[in-house]
C-alpha cells in the first residue's frame, strides 16, 4: 500500500524555482533515499512533507488521506515525523525531560515504560537521562533524536542527513542502528554519505536544481551517468 | 526543606504578615502593594519564564481591567466581586488579542511588538478620558465590600491580597507541572521542535496569553481599589518593566525566584520615596546588572552553583575510585541551566 504519495509538487521561492513538478511514491515498510547537490531541493521537499512549509502546487497523500497543509504537530499525531539537518533536542532539558516531552503528544498507545525504558536501552542513553541534552555529544543528541520521534510511533520517519557530522565510527554504528529502525518504521532519508544511501535504501531519487533526474534502485543509481557526471564525481563510480 | 514545607511556610509568613504589621499602617500598606506585585510577577513568570515571551504591555492589560472594573462599579453599580471576574475575563480575550503578534514573532521581536502595544495603550488611556478621566486619574476608588457590607480596610484588606497572592502563586506551581505547564516549557526550549513533537504551538501560546492576561487583570483591579487612584502612569512601560525585573532579578522559570525578586524590589519605590530620581537609576542599573551578571537571576544563580559543586564533588570521586570514572558528564553541562531559551 502507498504510505507517501507525492504529485506534481512545485515550490517557488521568490523568483527562484526549488522544486519543479517532483513525485515521490513511497510503500508501507521502504527505505527511500534521497541524493542531490546542496540547493537541489531535498530540504525543501522535507520541510514540504512534513507540514513547515506550503507547496504552490501538487498533492500530498500519506496513507491515502490528503495533508497538504496540515500543521506539523496534526502530523504527528497521524504518525509523520522528521528530524533536521541541525541536530534539534531541548538542549535546555535533561534527557529524562526531553523523554517526558516526546510523550506529551499523548497518544493512545503510547509505549509503557517497559518499552521505553528498551528504546532507551537500544539507542544507549540510559545513563545519560540525568544529563542536560546539549551536554550530549553529537551522536548522543542524534541518538536521542531518534528516540523521540520512536516514542510517537511514526510510521514514517524523515531522516535529513542523519549522520551530517558524526565520525567514521559513529557513521557505521548509526547506519548499523538505522538497519535496525527499518523494522520499527518507514525511513525517508537524506544523505550525502554514499555508504547511507547503498547500505540502507531499497531505492533512490536525486534531486538536481528543483527536478527530480532519477528514480530506482542504488546499485543502478549510482551508477547512472547523468548522476555521476554531475553529482557525485568519478571517484565514487 | 522540601518544596511544599517551604510553600506552606512562605503562605503562611504571608497570611500572618498582615496582623503583625497591623500596628504600622505605612509598612502594612507597603505590604499590600508587594502581594499585588507578586501576583503580578508569578502572572509574568509564566509567560516569560516558561512559555520564554517578554510581554511588555502586562502593565496594559492590567490597566484595561482597572478601568473596566472602575466603571463597572461605579456607573453600573456593580460590587468589585462581580465586576472583577467580568473584567479579568475581558481583559483575557484582550490580552489573547495582543498575543496575536506571538504566534509570528518570537524572542526579542515579539518584545519590541509588546513595547508598541504598551505605549499604544498608555496613549489610549491618555486621550481617550470617557473611562480614564486622561491624565487626571480616577481618584476616590471605592474599596471592595467585606463581610456584611462593611468596605474591606486595614488589616483584613491587607489579608485579602495575601490570600490571593498566595493562590495566584500556588495556581502558576500547579500550573507549570501540569501537562500545560509541560508543553510551555518545550515551546519556550524550542518552538518549532515542540511543533513535531505534536505540540499545538499557536493553541498552547494563546492559553497562555489568556491565563496571564487574567493574572494581570485581577492585579489591577486589586492594585486600583487599594490604592484608590489610578492614571495612565499606573500601567505604564515602568510598571510592566518593574513587574519584569522582580522575575529575571529573582530568577525566571522557577517559583520561588519571582517571590525572591518581588519581596526585594516591590518595596523600593515605596521606601525610596524622598528620591524619586535615584529609584529611577536604581532600577536601570538592575536591569543591567541582572543582564549581564546574573542572567538566570538570584535563584537561578544559586541553583547554578549548587550543581556545578555537586559535579565538581562527584568528579573528586570519580577520580579517586577509578571504577567510578564515569560520574563526571555532568560538569559541562552546568552553565546556562537556566540561560538556554529564554531571551531568545
Amino acid at each position: 500500500m502507498s504510505l507517501l504519495e507525492v504529485k506534481g509538487i512545485s515550490k517557488h521561492f521568490g523568483g527562484v524555482a526549488a522544486l519543479r513538478n517532483v513525485d515521490v511514491q513511497m510503500t508501507s515498510g521502504e527505505t527511500l533515499g534521497m541524493i542531490g547537490p546542496n540547493g537541489s531541493g531535498k530540504t525543501t521537499f522535507v520541510n514540504i512533507v512534513t507540514g513547515h512549509l506550503v507547496p504552490d502546487s501538487g498533492q500530498l497523500l500519506f496513507n491515502e488521506g490528503s495533508i497538504a497543509g496540515t500543521a506539523p504537530h496534526r502530523l504527528a499525531a497521524l504518525g509523520l515525523t522528521r528530524t533536521y539537518q541541525a541536530v534539534r533536542v531541548f538542549g535546555g532539558l535533561s534527557v529524562g525531560k526531553n523523554i517526558e516531552a516526546a510523550m506529551l503528544l499523548g497518544l493512545p498507545g503510547a509505549p509503557e515504560s517497559a518499552e521505553r525504558n528498551e528504546l532507551v536501552h537500544w539507542l544507549r542513553l540510559d545513563h545519560r537521562l540525568a544529563s542536560l541534552a546539549g551536554s550530549l555529544t553529537l551522536f548522543e543528541q542524534r541518538r536521542l533524536e531518534l528516540l523521540m520521534r520512536l516514542l510517537q510511533r511514526p510510521q514514517l520517519i524523515m531522516l535529513d542527513e542523519p549522520v551530517g557530522g558524526l565520525a567514521v565510527t559513529e557513521v557505521r554504528e548509526m547506519i548499523a542502528l538505522l538497519h535496525e529502525l527499518k523494522a520499527r518504521c518507514s525511513i525517508f532519508v537524506i544523505e550525502h554519505t554514499m555508504r547511507v544511501i547503498r547500505e540502507l535504501a531499497d531505492r533512490v531519487v536525486v534531486l538536481m536544481a528543483g527536478e527530480k533526474i532519477a528514480d530506482g534502485p542504488p546499485a543502478d543509481i549510482l551508477r547512472d551517468r547523468r548522476v555521476v557526471e554531475q553529482y557525485l564525481g568519478t571517484t565514487h563510480a | 526543606m522540601n518544596g511544599r514545607r517551604l510553600a506552606f511556610a512562605l503562605a503562611l509568613a504571608a497570611l500572618a504578615a498582615p496582623f503583625v504589621l497591623e500596628g504600622n499602617r505605612f509598612l502594612a500598606f507597603v505590604f499590600g502593594i508587594v502581594m499585588i506585585n507578586l501576583l503580578w510577577a508569578s502572572g509574568m513568570n509564566l509567560l516569560y519564564g516558561f512559555v520564554g515571551l517578554m510581554p511588555l504591555m502586562f502593565a496594559g492589560i492590567a490597566g484595561i481591567a482597572a478601568y473596566a472594573m472602575v466603571a463597572l462599579t461605579r456607573e453600573a453599580g456593580w460590587s468589585f466581586w462581580l465586576a472583577t471576574p467580568v473584567a479579568a475575563v475581558g481583559a483575557a480575550l484582550v490580552g489573547v488579542l495582543l498575543g496575536l503578534p506571538s504566534l509570528r514573532l518570537k524572542g526579542f521581536y515579539f518584545t519590541l511588538c509588546s513595547l508598541v502595544i504598551q505605549t499604544v495603550l498608555t496613549l489610549a488611556f491618555t486621550f481617550f478620558p470617557r473611562f480614564t478621566n486622561g491624565d487626571t486619574g480616577l481618584n476616590q476608588i471605592a474599596p471592595p465590600d467585606g463581610w456584611g457590607g462593611v468596605p474591606l480596610a486595614g488589616v483584613w484588606f491587607d489579608a485579602t491580597l495575601a490570600l490571593v497572592a498566595t493562590l495566584g502563586v500556588l495556581l502558576s506551581a500547579w500550573i507549570v507541572q501540569t501537562r500545560l505547564g509541560q508543553r510551555f516549557i518545550a515551546i519556550r526550549e524550542d518552538d518549532v521542535l515542540a511543533e513535531v513533537m505534536g505540540i499545538d504551538v499557536v493553541r498552547n501560546r494563546i492559553i497562555a496569553f489568556a491565563i496571564v492576561s487574567i493574572y494581570a487583570a485581577v492585579g489591577g483591579c486589586f492594585y486600583a481599589s487599594y490604592v484608590g487612584f489610578v492614571s495612565p502612569r499606573s500601567f505604564d512601560v515602568l510598571t510592566s518593566l518593574g513587574i519584569w525585573l522582580c522575575v529575571a532579578f529573582g530568577g525566571r522559570g522557577t517559583i520561588i525566584g519571582p517571590i525572591i525578586g518581588t519581596v526585594i524590589l516591590a518595596p523600593i519605590p515605596y521606601l525610596l520615596q524622598e528620591l524619586q530620581a535615584f529609584k529611577d537609576v536604581l532600577s536601570g542599573v538592575l536591569i543591567i546588572v541582572v543582564t549581564l551578571v546574573m542572567p538566570a537571576g538570584i535563584y537561578g544563580e544559586i541553583m547554578r552553583r549548587r550543581a556545578l559543586r555537586t559535579a565538581v564533588a562527584l568528579r573528586a570521586q570519580a577520580a579517586g575510585d577509578p571504577a567510578g570514572a564515569t560520574a563526571t558528564p555532568a560538569v559541562a553541562a552546568m552553565p546556562g541551566t537556566v540561560d538556554a531559551g529564554v531571551a531568545r
